[in-house]
């Protein structure tokens, strides 16, 4: 699986707690909202990076093996904030209603969130490519924004119906609240 | 949810050293405030010359090996990250006294106090871990 990331970290060759110390000086260098990516060959990394981001409010997104190499994907949050913003896009929907309409699934979360697992047939323009390629959308077709917690979708929706969409719809909960099928094609 | 780490080394091993530093650098790496108060053979896990040569276990040495494979960090690599991310170090006054050793035989930049500044630090900490 190639997925995308802002930054890349290599901690192979590394024994605990090594990769975590070096993940969060990395951390640190990365702006809210952004993927980091661990590549480590520590067999309790796993286990411990997702423990980690837990622990101090991050998001853990998943990790994908490849022969000997682990590759981890963080998305930095900011626990104070990114969660609790209001959401403020009138015309929402719920996850459940979205499965058999007939619009689009629109998933705003960043590649990397989006590779380990998404709603079957939904689109991926992470928030920050929207403006660059809303042209890849159609007007006359209803449009469900979706992401983590209905945060980054409130603001992709808000987004478009400033550019002239009128059919947008903000997925709430989001993907916190899926039980349904997840895809990891890409 | 506590944000204290409060560790007591007592013993002056190598593999209690890394027990210790591990324990200790994984905590502060996760945003923990960690203090560890060094006392008796425990001392040794910071004294200057005696961290560079800590001893395996009898009947254990074989695990060198393994150490070395593993690539693992050596000890005063690990007091020195330890440290950089911010471990507080406490080494105990009463044991200094005993073994005849001062502050300067000491890593730098660690404090020397009794029980009672442990304890202080230790009452709201969870958990305080013993080595």
């Amino acid at each position: 699986m190639v997925v995308k990331a802002d930054v890349q970290l290599d901690a192979k060759g590394l024994a605990c707690p090594m990769p975590i110390v070096r993940t969060k000086k990395a951390m640190n260098e990365l702006e809210e909202g952004q993927v980091l990516e661990v590549q480590a060959t520590d067999k309790g990394s796993k286990a411990d990076l997702a423990a980690w981001a837990k622990t101090v409010g991050h998001q853990y997104i998943g990790t994908s093996e490849v022969g000997e190499i682990l590759f981890h994907y963080i998305r930095k949050c900011n626990p104070e904030t990114s969660e609790q913003e209001e959401k403020t896009f009138e015309a929402t929907i719920a996850n459940e209603e979205i499965v058999n309409r007939d619009g689009l699934i629109l998933d705003v979360r960043e590649a990397a969130e989006f590779a380990f697992g998404h709603v079957p047939g939904a689109k991926s323009i992470p928030m920050g490519e929207l403006e660059m390629r809303m042209k890849e959308l159609d007007m006359n077709q209803e449009i469900y924004v979706i992401c983590r917690t209905g945060t980054r979708s409130d603001m992709a929706a808000k987004t478009l119906a400033k550019a002239g969409f009128t059919k947008v719809y903000n997925v709430l909960p989001g993907m916190t609240g899926w039980t349904g099928e997840l895809s990891k094609e890409l | 949810m506590s944000k204290k780490v409060a560790i007591i080394a007592s013993n002056g091993g190598l593999f209690d050293a890394y027990k210790v530093f591990n324990i200790a650098t994984a905590a502060a790496a996760s945003e923990k405030e960690v203090e560890i108060f060094f006392t008796f053979e425990g001392l040794n896990l910071i004294h200057k010359q005696g961290m560079q040569a800590l001893e395996m276990p009898a009947g254990r040495e074989h695990f060198a090996e393994g150490f070395a494979k593993a690539q693992i960090p050596t000890i005063p690599e690990l007091v020195e990250m330890a440290q950089e991310l911010g471990v507080k170090f406490i080494a105990c006054q009463m044991t200094m006294d005993v073994m005849g050793l001062t502050e300067a035989d000491l890593v730098e930049d660690i404090e020397v106090g009794g029980a009672v500044t442990f304890l202080e630090f230790a009452k709201d900490a969870a958990p305080t871990l013993t080595f």
